[in-house]
């Protein structure tokens, strides 16, 4: 039996005690949250803005300098608002931004969808990845004169170990970050 | 595993044996299923990081159902420990020895477990601290500069290229297509270098093969050179792939000199790199990666234990069950119970011997059936024998012969009433005594000849009649011996049975001296009146020429007289043998009897006389005229001996075990001396002076024609006691 199928059995058995014995392996950070949300609607989209912040603590940075990819998943929903009833989503849309670091290179690789950004600094990587800029097609053409609200939440959605660790840690989160559904408004015309 | 039947109760035991076939299923199952989930998940886990997230689901799934069914496994197993526990406090039979086992087992497979889990912990702790301490972090790190360092030579070197292709794409570019200037300067390089033109908008010119991964990077690393500070006119990018040299035109444009690196140049270094990451993943995570593996061993430590302690539980039982089954049929069949059936089937010796108990429980059951088949056979025999045994005493009893019964040994094995009360003897005295010893001298002689004689005798019996003196009075016997015989021919002892002949004697007397009576009588009555007529004529014709001559007168007078005497004698003797047959009818003795006392009352003033009539006293069938009369002669001859004083007492009184009316006249007077009891009732036997003897004779013939009998003891204190008895039911009359 290979080492790594050894280490896979490890990782099994490890798993079931993860409900008995085994402690919690995330480490706590500071809460995350999202902040600066603005947005701009017209027709049939709307671009919406916003920061994410204290998402990456230090022990995150160092595992992103470790060549660990994190990656965040990030939800943005369009409402509009009534003011005597229920709010009604207009849009909404899911995406994910990912980071990693590659020694060979030394550059950061960064991916917000449009493909791969090779970014030498670290201090642009974590910029890349906590500023967004966000168009949400919207079902409805824009309404003139009406309100109209972005909902914004994030959460660490993957962080991409190397194999072996992968069946170590296959279900244990190493970091726990979440935040809550924050809202900001839109302008419409 | 399941718990070991326990006394209850019945063998209880087949819903016991059942639960613990579900228990041991249940246990089989679970294992399975944690074996199976556990190999599904490691090859699921595989693929986990490069499949969909529902497979993760399914995986996530799989390992709760798991980790569900190894909590199920602990529990039935820790559940068991406890009920051994629990066994054992209530001295439950085999719990002891099941807990023992079950301790040996986990003892020895505790120790070297735990022995081998702080083994395993340093070994695993000193590997990870030696791995992420030592010298692989220094090589991984040396061999990811070397191929750095490598890679970046190679983009210097291109710089050269990358001058050249600039300087003439500067100097032609207006004149000549920038692709045939980029041709003319990569002429003469190693053919993996390729020149390229990059703008704003993409790559404008290229000369040479470049993968579009390569220049899609190089695009972006120029995209991320823009505008910076460390923006140089002149750069090199290296990568996994690729080392490049870039030369910035002023026009925007940048000329770039890449060599590809061949692939197993490229895999190496790509495996370096990796390498180098996980190295440094490795060691970020450390403590986790650590903690997991302890983790682990505690797992398996606690699997270890849990599966010895199992298999303790499990062999214990194996024993311990047999045993205890064994021990509560045992109880069961001591109680009597032979129903017991053991269920309990192994090839072992354990099996063996359950099989041999339940053989050895049916063959009980047969024998004690067997048994009861006979003691009920016995029975029946032993009744029938009590039966016949019953009847034939009652035969004994009831028959008028005497009847002795002698074993082989010569001891008496049985008498009846009437040998009792003949020969004058106590049973329970002589009864299984040898009869030697019983047989009083005078009489031993006689028994001797006749013992000798059945001897000698071809048919093995004798009759002989024998007189004895039994108690001072003479009886006649007729003997009977007779030796009994086996089928086979066996002495099995003697049966002696005798008649009492006085009685029949005694009869046989009164008849003939009745005959001699009539005959006298008849003799003597006929020349009576002859003799009276003469001497009355006598008197008429002498008397008067005689004158008073006194010895004519006397002598013709006492011829009268005596002539007279003669016929009263005559008369008598007519009477007694001329009695007639009785004339019965039914009645009650008593009312019949009570006049006849009366009139002794008047005639006797001197003597107390009473008469005690019995309420309850059956009717019998007699003769008033004769029973008068008996009473009448048995009154006269207490009279006589009592004269004037005395008291006669006359009792009538039923005697129902004997089916008898008895007549008693007791009197106080001198009582009747033994040796003429024997006569008493003979005729013409009598010490009264004056007496005929023919009293009692008569009363002996009355009781006999009544077919009854009539007997004389002494009273106590004094005097003497008659006694008649009287059949109620008398032969003839139902």
């Amino acid at each position: 039996m290979s080492g790594e199928a050894v280490l896979r059995y490890v990782a099994i058995s490890l798993i079931f005690l993860g409900v008995l014995v085994a402690p919690d392996l995330s480490v706590a950070a500071p809460k995350a949250d999202i902040a600066n949300i603005r947005g701009q609607a017209k027709g049939r989209e709307a671009r919406v803005s916003f920061t994410l912040r204290k998402a990456f603590s230090p022990e995150m940075v160092e595992a992103l300098k470790s060549g660990i990819e994190i990656s965040f998943k990030t939800v943005v929903r369009v409402e509009r608002v009534h003011r005597n009833w229920f709010d009604a989503t207009v849009g909404e849309v899911t995406f994910s931004h990912s980071v990693r670091y590659d020694s060979l290179s030394r550059v950061y690789l960064l991916n917000r969808g449009k493909g791969e950004e090779l970014i030498p600094d670290i201090f642009a990587a974590l910029s890349g990845m906590t500023q967004y800029e966000v168009v949400v097609p919207l079902d409805f053409e824009i309404e003139r004169g009406k309100r109209y609200r972005a909902w914004v939440r994030t959460r660490l959605d993957k962080v991409g170990l190397s194999e072996p660790l992968r069946s170590i840690f296959f279900f244990s989160s190493l970091w726990d970050v979440e935040t809550d559904w924050e809202k900001g408004d839109i302008s419409a015309p | 595993m399941s718990e070991p039947a326990r006394r209850t109760p019945g063998f209880s035991s087949e819903q016991d044996l059942a639960k613990k076939k579900r228990e041991r299923i249940a246990i089989g199952i679970v294992s399975a299923l944690v074996i199976g989930l556990t190999v599904l998940e490691a090859n699921l886990a595989a693929l986990g990081g490069t499949v969909a997230f529902t497979n993760n689901i399914v995986i996530f799934a799989l390992i709760n159902l798991n980790v569900i069914l190894i909590v199920l496994l602990i529990f039935l197993v820790t559940r068991n420990i406890f009920k051994l526990i629990l066994d054992r406090k209530r001295n439950i039979l085999g719990a002891k020895i099941r807990s023992r086992l079950v301790l040996i087992f986990i003892s020895f497979s505790l120790l070297p477990t735990i022995l081998l889990f702080i083994a395993a912990a340093n070994i695993t702790t000193t590997s990870i601290k030696s791995w992420i301490g030592g010298r692989v972090g220094v090589a991984l790190t040396g061999a990811l500069d070397i191929a750095r360092g490598n890679l970046e030579k190679e983009a210097g070197n291109l710089s050269g290229v990358a001058d050249r292709a600039a300087s003439a794409v500067l100097r032609k570019g207006k004149k000549v297509p920038v692709v045939n200037v980029l041709e003319t300067a990569r002429r003469g390089n190693p053919p993996r270098v390729s020149l390229l033109v990059v703008g704003p908008g993409g790559v404008v010119a290229r000369s040479g093969d470049v993968p579009r991964e390569i220049t899609s990077q190089i695009r972006s690393r120029l995209q991320g050179q823009e505008g910076g500070r460390d923006r140089k006119d002149g750069m090199t990018f290296v990568g996994e792939a690729y080392a490049a040299a870039v030369r910035l035109l002023p026009d925007g444009r940048a000329v770039v000199a890449v060599k590809t690196l061949p692939p197993e140049e490229m895999n190496r270094i790509r495996e370096i790199a990796r390498a180098y990451d996980e190295y440094h993943q490795v060691r970020l995570l450390d403590d986790p990666i650590r903690a997991s593996y302890i983790a682990t061993l505690i797992l398996i430590t606690l699997l270890v234990v849990f599966a010895a302690s199992w298999m303790g539980i499990y062999l214990a039982r194996q024993i311990t069950v047999p045993v205890q089954m064994l021990a509560e049929g045992t109880e069961k069949v001591a109680s009597g119970d032979l129903d017991v059936r053991l269920d309990y089937r192994s090839n072992d010796e354990f099996g063996n011997l359950v099989g041999s108990f339940n053989r050895m429980t049916a063959d009980l059951k047969e024998m004690k059936k067997s048994l009861e088949d006979a003691n009920i056979s016995l029975s029946a025999t032993y009744e029938e024998l009590r039966r016949r045994s019953r009847f034939i005493e009652t035969i004994l009893t009831n028959i008028s012969t005497g009847v002795i019964v002698i074993d082989r040994a010569g001891r008496i094995a049985m008498i009846n009433k009437v040998a009792e009360r003949l020969l004058a003897i106590k049973t329970d005295k002589v009864l299984g005594k040898p009869y030697k010893e019983v047989v009083r001298e005078e009489h031993y002689e006689a028994v001797r000849t006749l013992s000798r004689e059945v001897g000698e005798m071809p048919g093995r019996q004798v009759e002989r009649q024998v007189d004895l003196s039994v108690g001072g009075k003479e009886i006649s016997l007729r003997v009977s011996v007779t030796a009994l015989q086996a089928d086979d021919g066996e002495y099995m002892g003697l049966v002696v049975a005798f008649d009492d002949l006085s009685q029949a004697m005694r009869l046989q007397r009164v008849m003939a001296w009745r005959e001699v009576a009539r005959r006298i009588a008849h003799e003597i009555r006929n020349p009576l009146t002859p003799i009276q007529l003469s001497t009355e004529r006598l008197q008429k014709k002498f008397a008067p020429s005689l004158g008073d001559d006194p010895a004519f007168s006397e002598c013709t007078q006492t011829i009268l007289s005596e002539v007279g005497s003669l016929k009263a004698l005559v008369e008598e003797f007519t009477r007694f043998a001329r009695m007639p047959a009785p004339a019965f009818q039914e009645g009650n003795l008593a009312d019949e009897l009570k006049p006849v006392v009366e009139t002794f009352r008047t005639a006797h003033p001197g003597i107390a006389w009473e008469f005690e009539g019995k309420e309850g006293t059956p009717p019998v069938w007699f003769d008033p005229f004769q029973i008068r009369r008996a009473l009448t002669n048995l009154l006269e001859n207490a009279a006589a001996v009592l004269g004037n004083g005395g008291r006669v007492m006359v009792r009538v009184g039923h005697e129902p075990t004997l089916g008898t009316v008895r007549v008693s006249v007791s009197d106080d007077g001198p009582g009747i001396p033994p040796g003429d009891r024997d006569r008493l009732f003979e005729p013409y036997f009598s010490r009264k002076e004056g007496g005929t003897g023919l009293g009692l004779a008569i009363v002996s013939a009355i009781a006999n024609d009544h077919q009854g009998t009539v007997m004389v003891r002494d009273n106590i204190p004094r005097g003497a006691i008659f006694e008649i008895e009287f059949p109620v039911r008398p032969k003839g009359r139902g």
